[in-house]
């Protein structure tokens, strides 16, 4: 039971980067981003590649973000000057396009085979039990600073000029702020923090394949950040919990269920996630955390 | 240059299959302006209703696709007014963002009543016809024929009926349609029963072609999103011209790209499309 | 001294008849704690289609052994968790078995990255992992004997494959198949086979999520193929045999019997079907295993997914017997002495098994997916194979060989 919990909240951490990647793009800057499977598998398979050929963890994980902050840039530089709905639509079909790069392209990927054998950090050391301990404490750790980094920027002028543009893109460029490079740089951040959950699931696990990043994990993500609350940190961490807690529970919930076949039981847990989400958006549109607004600024002796 | 002709022909036979579910998503976008996921789950429902109604209860096959489209639309009708009406005036990407829960919740109702074992029609296959090296398939042209017929229908219906313009008017500004008389919740629950039944209608195509699963509809979801977005996002005629186009893409891309890379074909076209023609081969202002 | 020690020794045996005369009783009325088995098979997603049918025959053995009065006179509990054909999914629900439900033993992985992500946690917690997945990579995990397959490799596989083209007088024999982990290796054991009778090979990996494959099945037909071998699921398998007979190919097709299954048999045109013929791992003929599971589930062909996990639950149970104890390392150790004990009584089915084991019998286990004889890696030493040919709308047995 315990190694269970362990396993569970390290899930859960790396869930939390996902939220907080896609916290950040939607909640501050009004984008979607439908692909973050895609850019999770980007950043897992980069810093696989990378530690496979000899580079440390810290370093794979350093190729993860760049790798990953690079193919944002790409995905979004030809469509990020249109429509919303449009942009959701690219994004999707990218995460479908890295699927079958990584599917196909054997001699990069290990085509469906996938990559097994990953440099788990200490593992060796530490003894699987320990390890698991370890692993917790430094996804934690990992989340706990992105968490803080991205807090800070939603309070920074930077972070409130990406809201103004959420908020009205018109207004945002007549009062001189740069969109279009606005809405590049954070898309790419968020894409980086994607990548970097990649990269932590890929040394948890020690093995990834083209199966892993199918659409659905996306959809895990967003009830997340809808959950938690869109627009602060905060609120996508928590939210990523919850689903992953929520994940979790439908199973034994399930199972108490009596007269019905497994199959059936099966669509009865993806049926309550769907659910969940669905209610989710009528009854608390706002989030368990809702965004704080900040007030105009004022000097801070006043405050 | 026989090869590429055929890889024309196939093109648009492949193309057609989208078409009908291309044209009821697009339908649904033009007057409510979100995208609708829950398409794959409409035709996954069409494709089991007309199942249904051809194998169990012995109907041919146009009778069943008119029970396809009766019952999907009606479900997307209920499906709408309970879980997506009240969110319209969020945000079309919170509509969308439940729109994919609600796909996720309904195909797992198909898939808890008829379990995950595939089925088809009563239906006997007909071989191609044979022009020299050339073949054409004659069910997928008579899908063909339904789509350009279904398409011109709903084309008219928007522009000549009153009904039709009335959803235009509210596709244009529901405010200003409102002071005109007209009443939004009744356009969208029309809308829905005619985008999701005419999606349905598209899901039995597919299932012709392919099987009768919970994921039949899950299968061509990219493709159909791909097709509308190349014709241009709520245009009806636009829906068919981005689905032929797309199969052509596709088909044509095989002498060249190796087969596996079919889907990333599509996204390569749209993304081309996107750059040089942001609102699509027939569609409205993208930007 | 000697005295002694006879004294001790006599006391200790005494004591321990004691011991076993009073537990006898006791755990008959008791039962003890039950003995947990997990499945984990793709009941959602691209699996779909064969997951609940295999948990469905898990579920027939296990309600069986326990009307017979279950295993080491403790009941048997299944727990089934779905693994959404997906890795990150199964491994959640791996941990779940392992660390909450305390299972003895996972059977039924079936896509290949499922189990390779999560066979580790198997080895790790020595939790017994039985799978149907075809990768020939997994079997070559550092696994430390936690892990079976009942799945012939594609060494075996592919040149059955390619011989029985050969014997069918096809010279230009065509694989078609969707991106699996053993496509590659597959198409390499037919192509061997097929070019040692002098025939020419060619292959096309597709997009199986298509629905329609008129200008692959052009492609192929370029090729002048006297023979098609279908590589896929029934899902694809379905649209293709549908545009290879819409383009009028007439050819010998041939199929995994696990794509050209009774489900997919009913759901097309009996035209677009007929006279494929499938090949599916078997016991040597005369075995009643398989006639056995046809009648336990009601199912006239099951496929070869479902006759493996079969067996699995079946060689679970028996080694649990035999061990006399219930964990993952017992399992792992009393394995293949009840599925291949020299010289043991031929048995088909865990009850039958059960009884012989409790008779202090060696068991030798035939079952419905072939002998199933282990190496040492995990993998079946060999099996014969079902050649099926659809005929009429049905399946039917041509040989078994």
């Amino acid at each position: 039971m315990l190694s269970y919990l362990i396993f569970t909240l390290t899930l859960c951490a790396i869930y939390g980067l996902l939220a907080l990647s896609l916290n950040l793009i939607w909640g501050s800057a009004g984008l979607v981003n439908l692909g973050l499977a895609g850019f999770f598998a980007v950043g897992a398979y980069a810093s696989a590649l990378a530690t496979g050929a000899g580079a440390p963890v810290l370093i794979g994980w350093g190729a993860a973000l760049l790798v990953g902050a690079t193919v944002g840039l790409v995905v979004t530089f030809a469509t990020l000057r249109l429509r919303d709905d449009y942009l959701a639509i690219v994004t999707l079909g990218f995460a479908e396009v890295i699927r079958l790069v990584a599917l196909n392209e054997r001699w990069l990927t290990n085509g469906s085979d996938g990559i097994s054998g990953i440099k788990a950090p200490l593992k060796a050391e530490l003894g699987t039990q320990n390890f698991a301990y370890f692993y917790l404490g430094l996804a934690t750790l990992v989340l706990v600073i992105v968490w803080a980094l991205l807090r800070r920027l939603d309070g920074s002028p930077y972070g409130r000029a990406l809201k103004a543009i959420r908020e009205d893109q018109q207004l945002a460029s007549f009062a001189g702020k740069p969109v279009l490079r606005f809405k590049l740089q954070a898309f790419a951040l968020s894409a980086a923090i994607a990548a970097l959950a990649g990269a932590l699931y890929a040394h948890f696990q020690s093995y990834i394949s083209p199966d892993h990043f199918q659409p659905l994990i996306t959809i895990y993500i967003f009830l997340a950040v809808t959950a938690g609350g869109v627009g602060r940190p905060s609120g996508a961490v928590l939210g990523a919990y919850l689903v992953v807690i929520f994940l979790e529970a439908t199973r034994f919930v399930t199972e108490w269920v009596p007269g019905l076949q497994p199959v059936q039981l099966a669509a009865t847990r993806e049926m309550l996630i769907g659910i969940a989400l669905i209610l989710v958006l009528h009854l608390k549109p706002q989030g368990i955390l809702p965004e704080r607004i900040p007030k105009a600024p004022v000097p801070p002796a006043a405050a | 240059m026989s090869q590429l002709l055929q890889a024309l022909i196939n093109g648009v036979m492949t193309g057609t299959l989208i078409a009908v579910p291309a044209i009821g998503f697009s339908a649904i976008f033009a007057v409510l302006r979100y995208p609708n996921f829950a398409i794959a789950a409409y035709a996954t429902i069409g494709a089991f209703a007309a199942w249904w109604a051809n194998v169990a209860m012995g109907l041919p096959i146009p009778a069943a696709l008119l029970v396809a489209f009766a019952v999907t639309g009606f479900i997307g009708v209920v499906a709408e007014e309970t879980s997506l009406k009240r969110l319209r005036n969020n945000g079309a990407l919170i509509v969308a963002i439940a729109s994919i829960a609600l796909n996720l919740v309904l195909e797992n109702i198909v898939r808890f009543i008829f379990g995950n074992e595939m089925r088809g029609y009563d239906l006997p296959i007909a071989r191609d016809m044979r022009f020299g090296d050339l073949r054409i398939g004659p069910q997928q042209l008579q899908s063909l024929l339904l789509a350009v017929v279904i398409m011109a229908a709903m084309f008219l219906f928007l522009r000549y009926t009153r009904f039709g313009k009335a959803m235009r008017a509210v596709a244009d500004n529901p405010d200003l349609a409102r002071l005109k008389g007209i009443d939004p919740a009744k356009i969208a629950i029309v809308t829905l029963f005619l985008g999701a039944g005419l999606t349905g209608v598209g899901g039995v195509l597919i299932g012709l072609d392919t099987s009768i699963d919970p994921l039949t509809g899950y299968r061509v979801l990219l493709s159909v999103f791909a097709a509308a977005v190349l014709g241009g996002l709520g245009s009806i005629p636009g829906a068919v011209a981005g689905a032929l186009m797309l199969g052509i893409a596709e088909e044509l891309a095989l002498l060249v790209v190796p087969a596996t890379y079919r889907t990333g074909v599509g996204f390569v076209a749209i993304l081309l499309m996107l750059t040089f023609r942001p609102r699509g081969l027939l569609g409205e202002r993208a930007a | 001294m000697t005295e002694f020690t006879t004294d001790r020794r006599t006391l200790l045996a005494g004591a321990a008849a004691l011991a076993g005369l009073s537990a006898l009783p006791g755990r008959a009325l008791a039962q003890g704690a039950p003995i947990k088995i997990g499945t984990l098979t793709p009941l959602t997603g691209a699996g779909g289609p064969y997951g609940p049918v295999m948990v469905k025959a898990v579920k027939a053995v296990v309600d069986e052994v326990n009307a017979a009065g279950g295993v080491l006179g403790r009941k048997v509990e299944l727990i089934s968790e779905d693994d959404q054909t997906n890795p990150e999914a199964g491994v959640r629900a791996a941990r779940k078995l392992i660390d909450v439900d305390k299972v003895s033993a996972i059977l039924g992985t079936w896509a290949s990255s499922v189990t390779t992500a999560v066979a580790p946690l198997c080895w790790e917690s020595k939790t017994f992992l039985a799978t149907v997945s075809g990768a020939d990579s997994i079997t070559q995990l550092p696994h430390q004997g936690y892990l079976i397959r009942t799945q012939p490799n594609t060494t075996l596989q592919g040149r059955k494959f390619g011989e029985f083209c050969v014997a069918e007088k096809a010279k230009r024999v065509f694989f078609l198949s969707p991106q699996t982990p053993f496509a590659k290796s597959q198409f390499d054991n037919i192509t061997e086979a097929v070019k040692k009778a002098g025939g020419e090979t060619g292959s096309l990996i597709y997009d199986d999520k298509k629905p329609a494959y008129r200008s692959e099945i052009d492609e192929v037909l370029r090729f002048k193929p006297d023979a098609i071998i279908f590589g896929g699921y029934t899902p694809d398998t379905a649209v293709m045999l549908k545009d290879a007979y819409r383009a009028g190919y007439g050819g010998l097709k041939v199929a995994f019997g696990y794509a050209v299954n009774q489900k997919l048999v009913e759901s097309v045109p009996a035209e677009v079907v007929d006279k494929t013929f499938t090949l599916a791992p078997s016991p040597a003929e005369g075995s009643k295993a398989y006639a056995r599971l046809v009648k336990m589930i009601g199912v006239a062909s099951p496929d070869p997914y479902t006759t493996q996990i079969y067996d699995q639950i079946n060689l679970v149970l028996m080694a649990i017997a035999l061990a006399g104890d219930a964990s993952g390392t017992a399992i792992k150790d009393a394995v293949r002495k009840v599925s291949q004990a020299p010289g043991g009584a031929k048995v088909d089915n865990a009850v039958d098994g059960l009884k012989a084991i409790a008779a202090k019998q060696a068991v030798d286990y035939d079952g419905a997916s072939g002998p199933c004889d282990f190496t040492e890696t995990g993998d079946i030493a060999d099996c014969q194979f079902r050649y099926e040919q659809v005929q009429g709308g049905k399946l039917t047995l041509v040989k078994i060989a």
